[in-house]
């Protein structure tokens, strides 16, 4: 996956154009429940009608249009309860539709082709998908709620450290494997015709890997430099 | 490597408009580029001669480690001789587009016509489909070691040339991988 810089975000930026250039932003949207009829309006006007921290959307918008954090911000609460948010319902989209979506394409595919690696190749993604939802369900059970109670100020010692190596180990074993996925499809598994089913599955495939790529930016960048500072601080 | 980002950008447009077949990453600085090289394979690197001040000895190490990799030298107009040593070619700042793709087109067709240029082909050697059949077969990497009369050391090289070469680094992907290629047949694994 080639990650290019696009424009860089500002308040000012109109949100049609920011969208036009790279339309990876419609998926942050979704993931921040903001609606895509966004008519003239620019980020910071877009931002005040969701009631988005500005700084917040920009700092995401930026990631995933290549430009990552020169500096680590500490978010106000706000901001970090959005993100928080933010980062669930993309696991709700991963989990209730994305990986569904490639599950169907796989299992059509084999049923269709008589190749044996197609059977070995939907094993191998089933197996795939429930480590994947163990992660998620990892975040959304213990990783989150942390950082919640961190923010409310529970100084509670029982509160288990949260390992930030644990967190990205995590995530370069679902993307690894992602990109096996398509390695093997594009590269290894003949299959003959089924050119549109094909395609959409490369669809979903490069959507997601993009999609994971930035969310675990955003984890890295700033749910666990803001862990990090609390317990700095807590500690001090 | 330059860390003039209005240098970088410029090269970088040069290079996607013309019929090379290449990806550009700007790095900044020797040091950086030295750790990226552990992690993705570098054709040609473009570089301010400036970096290599008293960094000779560096550069003699990163020759012998990575024999593949062609240098080309950005003339600046103010470059001492000696350092134009360490390039394999050069092209000044004031050339005209074409002259620069020429020197890099020069650079590719030779790095072309050297073997082996792309680490990422999977022609796995026979040691290292050896080292694959046992691998899916569910050997561990001392298993491994044991029967092929190895190291365990050169287990773990010959496992990351395999997920190099392959762009596969999972076990189940590499099982796959194998399959497909009629390396093992399914009825050979033990599931």
């Amino acid at each position: 996956m080639y990650y290019f810089q696009k424009t860089k975000v500002n308040p000012n930026s109109k949100m049609t154009h920011l969208i036009e250039e790279n339309s990876a932003l419609l998926l942050m949207m979704q993931h921040f429940e903001i609606d895509f009829k966004v008519g003239d309006l620019t980020v910071s006007q877009m931002c005040d009608e969701n009631q988005i921290g500005v700084e917040l959307f920009i700092t995401v918008a930026n990631l995933y249009n290549g430009f990552r954090p020169k500096k680590v911000t500490i978010f106000p609460e706000q901001d970090i309860l959005q993100i928080i948010r933010f980062l669930k319902n993309s696991h709700q989209y991963y989990q209730f539709y994305t990986y569904p979506q490639i599950s169907t394409y796989i299992h059509y595919l084999q049923e269709n082709h008589p190749e044996t690696e197609l059977v070995l190749l939907e094993n191998f993604f089933d197996e795939y998908f429930s480590e994947v939802l163990e992660h998620f369900d990892y975040e959304d059970n213990v990783a989150f709620p942390y950082f919640i109670k961190l923010l409310q100020g529970d100084k509670d010692p029982e509160t288990e450290f949260y390992s930030a190596k644990e967190y990205s180990d995590h995530h370069t074993d679902i993307e690894l494997k992602l990109k096996d996925l398509k390695n093997l499809l594009m590269k290894y598994i003949s299959i003959e015709g089924d050119l549109i089913v094909r395609r959409k599955l490369f669809l979903e495939l490069f959507e997601l890997e993009y999609d994971l790529f930035i969310h675990s930016l955003i984890e890295e960048t700033i749910l666990i430099p803001l862990g990090q500072s609390i317990e700095k601080e807590k500690h001090a | 490597m330059e860390s003039s980002q209005i240098i970088c950008e410029g090269l970088r447009h040069i290079l996607y408009q013309s019929e090379l077949d290449c990806f550009v990453t700007r790095i900044e600085t020797l040091d950086d580029f030295l750790e990226m090289l552990n992690s993705h394979p570098v054709d040609i690197l473009i570089a301010n001669p400036m970096q290599f001040v008293n960094r000779e000895k560096d550069i003699k190490k990163l020759r012998r480690s990575h024999p593949h990799l062609a240098i080309i030298g950005i003339d600046f107009g103010v470059m001492k001789k000696k350092l134009f040593h360490l390039m394999d070619a050069y092209f000044s700042i004031y050339d005209s587009v074409q002259q620069i793709l020429e020197e890099i087109e020069k650079i590719e067709e030779r790095a072309l016509s050297d073997n082996n240029i792309f680490p990422d082909d999977d022609n796995l050697t026979d040691r290292e489909i050896d080292v694959l059949i046992k691998l899916v077969n569910g050997n561990s990497n001392k298993e491994i070691a044991d029967t092929l009369n190895i190291s365990i050391h050169t287990v773990t090289t010959h496992r990351k040339n395999i997920a190099v070469k392959t762009g596969i680094k999972s076990l189940s992907g590499l099982t796959i991988y194998a399959i497909s290629k009629k390396i093992v047949s399914i009825e050979d694994l033990k599931f």
